[in-house]
């Protein structure tokens, strides 16, 4: 009966524990590194639109949980809108991308003043 | 009765952790890396993995798998796709060259606060009759870019035996592993760097931020 007991505890012990694993995540990273992945291996159309597709299901999803959006999801957008030469929807995302982590201030900032110069660059 | 059986099984893998730990040293996160609490570095910049496995394609694919890891740790971490691409317009592709260089300049362009470090130890797949055996070996090193102090340093191992399910030809079994392989690495090199991340005192953005000096890790014999 002892052990039996013993048993159950650890059994709940583990339940809790391994929930407590799950939940902890500070972040839905979503399949960020699979994507990323085969963008890496095979850097195709299709690679980077599936890239796309999960930063913006890993925005979206995070902002309608309530949580924060991971670092680097709205740079990574704002990087991709700049190579799609989308400048203001790359300092829209760059500056996102500051409000939430100041850490990425100065770097940030170096990618709106790029993002600026080419547009200004665009409308000559 | 039939009870014993769990509990001395429970025993055993416990004999199994604490047999692996007989040369190693126990220590508080506080006192192992007391560096990254007077220093407390928020964001960390990802360099190109060094690597030095016999495996020429381990650093592209390995660089996938280190951002989510340390920024579920706390930390900020810079995007790895785009810092990258900066380092390589700089000519940076091999963070080997900048070991002993000072690091204050990652601080003056990305505003980092501090580097990341990794190198590739091992990356190969061994083949036997029948199954193949996965190795991913890595170390990973926080280095200051204030000070060049290395504020925490961890490697770790990871050995995976794949086994066909079928149990058919070897040639068969070899190729399904050839396939699966390339995926496989990133995945275990992910749980590694799982593994590693979590002996190092956690970054800003972490509930226990600042309070996980008492927890313990284990320090491997050199």
């Amino acid at each position: 009966m002892r052990n039996k007991l013993l048993v159950l505890s650890a059994v709940v012990t583990a339940l809790i524990l391994s929930g407590c694993a799950t939940n902890d995540k500070l972040y839905d990273y979503g399949d960020y590194t699979e994507t990323y992945y085969d963008l890496k291996k095979e850097p195709t159309e299709e690679n980077i639109v599936e890239w796309k597709e999960e930063l913006e299901s890993i925005r979206n999803d995070s902002q309608d949980d309530k949580k924060r959006v991971p670092p680097g999801i709205s740079a990574n957008l704002g990087y991709l809108s700049l190579q799609q030469q989308n400048y203001a929807k790359a300092i829209e995302y760059f500056s996102y991308e500051k409000s939430i982590y100041p850490e990425s201030t100065a770097f940030m900032n170096r990618l709106i003043q790029k993002a600026e110069k080419l547009q200004s660059q665009g409308k000559k | 009765m039939s009870m014993r059986y769990p509990i001395s099984l429970l025993l055993i893998s416990f004999f199994f952790l604490s047999g692996c730990s007989t040369n190693a040293v126990k220590e508080t996160k506080g006192k192992a890396f007391h560096g990254m609490y007077e220093e407390k570095p928020k964001s960390l910049l990802v360099l190109p993995p060094i690597n030095e496995s016999t495996d020429a394609d381990a650093k592209l694919y390995y660089s996938t798998t280190v951002e989510v890891p340390f920024a579920q740790h706390g930390f900020y971490v810079f995007p790895e796709k785009i810092t990258s691409d900066v380092l390589k317009q700089e000519g940076i592709y091999d963070a080997e060259l900048l070991i002993n260089l000072p690091l204050n300049k990652f601080k003056d362009f990305f505003g980092a606060d501090a580097v990341l470090f990794t190198t590739i130890k091992r990356w190969d797949l061994q083949y036997t009759v029948l199954t193949s055996k996965l190795t991913v070996e890595l170390e990973a090193a926080i280095k200051s870019t204030s000070t060049n102090q290395i504020l925490w340093k961890y490697g770790g191992i990871i050995e995976q035996n794949l086994t066909s399910s079928d149990g058919g030809l070897v040639a068969n079994l070899i190729s399904t592993a050839i396939s699966s392989a390339l995926a496989d690495y990133t995945e275990y090199a992910q749980r590694l760097n799982y593994r590693i991340v979590s002996t190092s005192p956690v970054g800003p953005y972490h509930p226990v931020y600042m309070k996980d000096q008492e927890q313990i890790v284990i320090i491997p014999a050199k």
